[in-house]
């Protein structure tokens, strides 16, 4: 009972027995396998392996997880005084076999709770069959004693429906999840060894400082806000230090920027700044961080959520209620001493005000945009009045338009005399930061002004950075301070006397990108979207939307957030069809061709690599599109090979490797390749980048071309207008749904109004090529046109 | 994806405090107990039927109506088989159905309908974290309603996360709809696997997202509304009191039960 008791005591294991019922929940609400038992009261559920499976994973949380998400599965229908029997039955399916598992005598396998002899198997369905009983029993007795239904009915239904379900898809999913959860230290047992941590224990007694006045240093003089002094982190389990020695400050009214490549250990720092490090992540820390004069490291995490305010990369996990106003008030609700009612109003308004956001505070925040639900987070975080803002990667999901609003909060916030420390991955956000520090290979290798770092290109790649595109232009050139504008850069011309004079050869879009094809293999249509119309709950998406892509393009599809651009993809592939007109896929309507026959024509790799990665090992992975198009055993071992080699992924090992334990880039190719093994002539790309910092975008991007120089049809969605320079052979800008140009980027971005349409910025180099009449798209071109000699070159702008 | 049934159109009984709201559906779900009699449940459906009319929850029962009237269905149909009786149902006699047992079914199922319906009130005037709050005050530890509201966030971002986990599956190829029945089952495998490893990959970071805006397990949360036990609540809760009492006046008395039960 104690073990029942203690999923309580520490929020990872709250947060772990609400994630256990939200997945319950979510698996029992829509996906209905529609094999009715009782008619309307039971039918086969895949959902109900889910707390026999979770009970064996984590324990007692699984036990209350179990109860609630049927609670909550109930308010979709069928809530009422039954729920609370279905609680109780549901709470002792989540319990039973957690306690039974290995104290069976001589019954037990002795094994770990998955079903890979007899031994295990006979354990397994002993327990299943006890904990089924047991719900089962609960429930018919106490659906009876209500008058509903009569327990000799209702008893053996839920008896045989959980036993069933328990049997059929608990060893498979125990297969694949205990390793996992095992890797991942996620099991009751290993969370449980961690919660006498000394910051908990303190917690229950003090009463934390919750103070937001500096802490002035022994000389007297007031400490700056952050203070990062010779601070090292080690992760458990980890061979080497992530960082090491890193000191710096961040001053009220400063916004500092933390640069670095993938794994740099940017988001180490910013977890260190709050106490997340060491609070909440394992690992060896040597040196002190200091917030207003406190070490981040004495005072538990939430006693410095009114001095630190954090927005995550991924905002999502910070999201806690189902309305604004609820998730606003949260942290406020939790503060010592409380604030007066008024005040917390005061406090909301003042943030929204802050972030811009003028919305119904009723909204379930998920009904927002991403831009709106990141601002949203943030302002919760402005709401406890923090001297310091942490901001971790926040350009990672918006478009142009959403980091121009959020650049400009930022700057206000600043202004307001808050200390801001940013993560960036990347040149394109920098510029207006007061100071950057560069983590390179565990230390801090650079710090500066923006201005000092981006004029220096190389230094840039030594760090591991990509330089600004306009500054490469002219590196090498003789000119003095390099540019770092597209003002700065005309300028730079006009005093060195030079000139921008394109060779035809360099206008050549077919040399430059490599197209092989002849026009007449160009010109056969592969996918033809006539007068496409297409909502979602009556909300209309995309209107009359019509276009053609030929054999061997690359095509992006370019636009903002909310603009139609997946939802556009995920209708070329088949997986929606159109409320109006019609999509031709190699001549097949999509309205009249099967999905499987579609996929074998279009391959979509999904944004997120992670929906739909489930398999034990690689070789698996890339395979189960095959097994499930029939294709032959013989034929199956040929294919992955190729598909692995198509996205550079070694062969070998791949029959071992668990492809959850691979990085994003790697998982991100790993769903390529999964894709590329039906060997589709169309291959889409929902926003392939997302999240992969310069290297590993430049890697996947060369894929991508690689496989149309293949042969392959490239879709690729995306709201990069560099990516969209460099690579498409054409592009469509896409608005509110409706597509508002058309054409060879080149054309495209000849057109200011049809990017102004869309709300994309022009790339800095189309930007600055355009003084000259022409629209360039990379720097090879514009270093190729540079020229001191007087002669213009006679051809077409 | 919004799975929330609150609707926002405000009445006066949304301004209801959370508390008055959840003694409300309880006491509906008592009165429908303490009757068996098929006119007077008839009744006590007719006052919830009102109740979701006035509060604009239309389209919530719009939305569940197939799946309760099949479960009222199910418990007319059932119940006669297990209920004696005296007077056989013509052309029936021989399965054993009796009117008394038709009239317990057809009681049965309208109970069952008030308390499935009462809920779907409850949820169409009361927000999530609203009614988490209302259960704590009422008694439920502060640290499981916190996580039933959680859990009922993190729902919808499941769902929506479904959506596309079955739709990146089909498009490699998964049909769940072919094959036998345990085929079609263990095709569920590529569906839940991604799914529940999303959601554990995050469980860290779900920690730490909560501790970083000052939640901690023995935190004392303080609602920050205004308080809203009005004088109206009063009112709602005595009459619930008088309604309560006099219905158990009238079962004690043998009013309102049918024979066959009582």
């Amino acid at each position: 009972m104690t073990d029942l008791a203690s999923v309580w005591q520490d929020t990872r294991l709250i947060v772990m027995t609400a994630q256990i019922a939200a997945i319950y929940a979510a698996i029992l609400i829509p996906f209905k396998a529609g094999i009715p038992i009782i008619p309307g009261f039971v039918e086969l559920r895949p959902a109900n392996a889910i707390p026999i499976v979770a009970s064996l994973l984590f324990g007692p949380a699984a036990a209350w997880g179990a109860g609630i998400g049927n609670v909550i599965g109930d308010c979709f229908g069928t809530f009422g005084p039954a729920s609370f029997f279905g609680f109780w039955g549901n709470f002792f399916l989540g319990y039973l076999p957690y306690v039974m598992w290995g104290h069976l005598g001589w019954l037990s396998s002795g094994g770990p709770p998955v079903v890979t002899s007899w031994r295990q198997g006979m354990e397994y369905s002993l327990i299943c069959l006890v904990g089924s009983l047991v719900c089962a029993g609960i429930i018919g007795w106490g659906v009876e004693v209500l008058g509903l239904l009569p327990f000799v009915i209702l008893a053996p239904a839920i008896f045989f429906n959980n036993v069933a379900m328990g049997l059929l898809l608990g060893p498979p999913l125990l297969k694949f999840l205990y390793p996992r959860v095992e890797r991942w230290h996620l099991r009751f047992e290993d969370i449980r060894a961690t919660l006498n941590r000394g910051p908990l224990l303190e917690e229950k007694r003090g009463s934390p400082h919750q103070s937001h006045e500096p802490v002035p240093s022994s000389s007297g003089h007031p400490r700056p806000f952050l203070e990062c002094s010779d601070w090292s982190f080690q992760y458990s389990g980890a061979e080497v230090p992530v960082l090491q020695q890193i000191s710096f400050t961040v001053d009220s009214g400063e916004m500092v920027m933390l640069l670095g490549q993938s794994g740099s250990g940017k988001t180490t720092i910013a977890q260190a700044c709050n106490g997340l490090i060491p609070h909440l992540v394992p690992g060896r820390v040597s040196g002190q961080i200091h917030v207003l004069g406190r070490a981040t490291g004495h005072d538990p995490v939430w006693a410095q959520a009114g001095r630190v305010g954090m927005v995550f990369q991924d905002f999502d996990a910070q999201l806690v209620a189902t309305t604004a106003d609820g998730e606003l008030r949260h942290p406020l609700e939790y503060r010592v001493p409380p604030l007066a009612p008024g005040e917390v109003d005061r406090r909301l308004a003042k943030a929204l005000s802050h972030v811009g956001l003028h919305l119904n505070v009723e909204r379930d925040p998920m009904t927002l945009s991403g831009g709106q639900r990141q601002r949203l987070v943030l302002a919760s975080a402005l709401a406890q009045a923090p001297s310091i803002l942490v901001l971790d990667e926040p350009g990672t999901d918006l478009d142009p338009a959403g980091y121009d609003r959020l650049r400009r909060i930022l700057l206000h916030l600043k202004e307001e005399g808050l200390a801001l420390l940013v993560t960036e991955r990347d040149y394109e956000n920098i510029g207006f930061a007061d100071r950057l520090l560069v983590l390179h290979q565990g230390a801090l290798a650079w710090t500066g002004t923006p201005q000092a770092l981006l004029r220096q290109p190389q230094v840039m790649r030594d760090l591991g950075l990509r330089p600004l595109p306009i500054t490469s232009c002219f590196e090498g050139k003789g000119v003095g301070p390099l540019p770092i504008s597209v003002e700065e850069a005309w300028t730079c011309m006009e005093e060195q006397g030079i000139k921008l004079a394109p060779s035809l050869s360099v206008l050549n879009d077919e040399l430059r990108l490599g197209v092989v094809q002849s026009s007449t293999e160009r010109c056969e249509p592969v996918i033809q979207v006539e007068g496409v119309s297409f909502g979602y709950d009556g909300h209309e998406v995309l209107h009359e939307v019509s276009f053609t892509i030929h054999s061997g393009e690359f095509v992006a599809i370019l636009g903002g957030n909310g603009s139609g651009k997946s939802t556009l993809s995920r209708l070329m592939n088949g997986l929606l069809i159109p409320t109006t007109g019609r999509i031709l896929v190699s001549g097949r309507d999509t309205r009249q061709t099967s999905m499987n026959e579609l996929a074998k024509l279009v391959g979509l790799v999904f944004q997120n690599p992670d929906h739909q990665i489930f398999a034990e090992t690689v070789w698996d992975e890339v395979a189960f599109s095959l097994k499930n198009f029939g294709v032959p055993e013989n034929v199956i071992e040929t294919r992955v090979q190729s598909a692995l080699a198509s996205v550079n992924f070694p062969f070998e090992g791949s029959r071992t490797q668990d492809p959850f334990s691979l990085r994003k880039g790697e998982r991100q190719r790993l769903a390529v390749a999964s894709v590329l093994a039906s060997q589709p002539g169309i291959v889409m790309f929902d926003e392939p980048t997302t999240g992969l910092d310069a290297f590993e975008t430049e890697r996947m991007m060369e894929m991508i071309r690689g496989l149309n120089r293949d042969g392959h049809t490239v879709v690729m969605i995306t709201h990069s207008m560099r990516l969209v320079a460099e690579y498409a052979t054409r592009c469509l800008l896409m608005k509110e749904g409706r597509i508002v140009g058309e054409g060879h980027p080149r054309d495209v971005f000849s057109h200011p109004q049809w990017m102004e349409a869309a709300s994309l910025n022009l790339p800095a180099i189309s930007q600055f090529s355009q003084r000259w009449g022409y629209t360039l798209l990379t720097v090879e071109e514009v270093r190729a046109s540079l020229t001191t000699s007087d002669t213009v070159p006679v051809h077409p702008r | 994806m919004n799975i929330s049934l609150y609707v926002a159109p405000r009445t006066v009984l949304h301004a209801l405090d959370g508390r008055t709201k959840v003694l409300m559906a309880l006491s509906l779900c008592l009165l429908a107990l303490c009757f068996s009699h098929p006119l007077f449940l008839m009744a006590l459906f007719g006052l919830v039927v009102g109740l979701l009319g006035f509060s604009g929850a239309q389209a919530n029962v719009r939305k569940m109506w197939v799946l309760t009237t099949l479960l009222f269905c199910y418990s007319v149909v059932l119940w006669p088989f297990f209920v004696d009786g005296e007077t056989p149902v013509p052309g029936l006699d021989a399965v054993g159905v009796t009117v008394e047992g038709v009239m317990v079914g057809l009681a049965m199922g309208l109970r069952l309908l008030v308390m499935l319906w009462a809920g779907i009130w409850l949820l169409s005037v009361t927000a999530i974290e609203e009614l988490a709050f209302a259960l704590e005050r009422l008694g439920l530890p502060s640290r499981a309603s916190f996580a039933f509201s959680l859990a009922f966030r993190w729902v919808s971002i499941l769902l929506g996360a479904g959506v596309s986990v079955v739709q990146a599956q089909r498009s490699r190829g998964l049909d769940v709809g072919a094959g036998g029945i345990a085929d079609r089952l263990r095709k569920y495998v590529p569906l839940v696997v991604p799914l529940i490893g999303q959601a554990l990959r995050q469980t860290q970071m779900l920690a730490m997202g909560l501790e970083s805006k000052g939640f901690h397990p023995f935190a004392i949360r303080r609602n920050s509304l205004p308080k809203t036990f009005l004088n109206l609540d009063y009112v709602v809760l005595g009459l619930l009191c008088c309604l309560l009492v006099l219905a158990l006046w009238l079962r004690m008395n043998g009013v309102g039960v049918l024979r066959a039960l009582s």
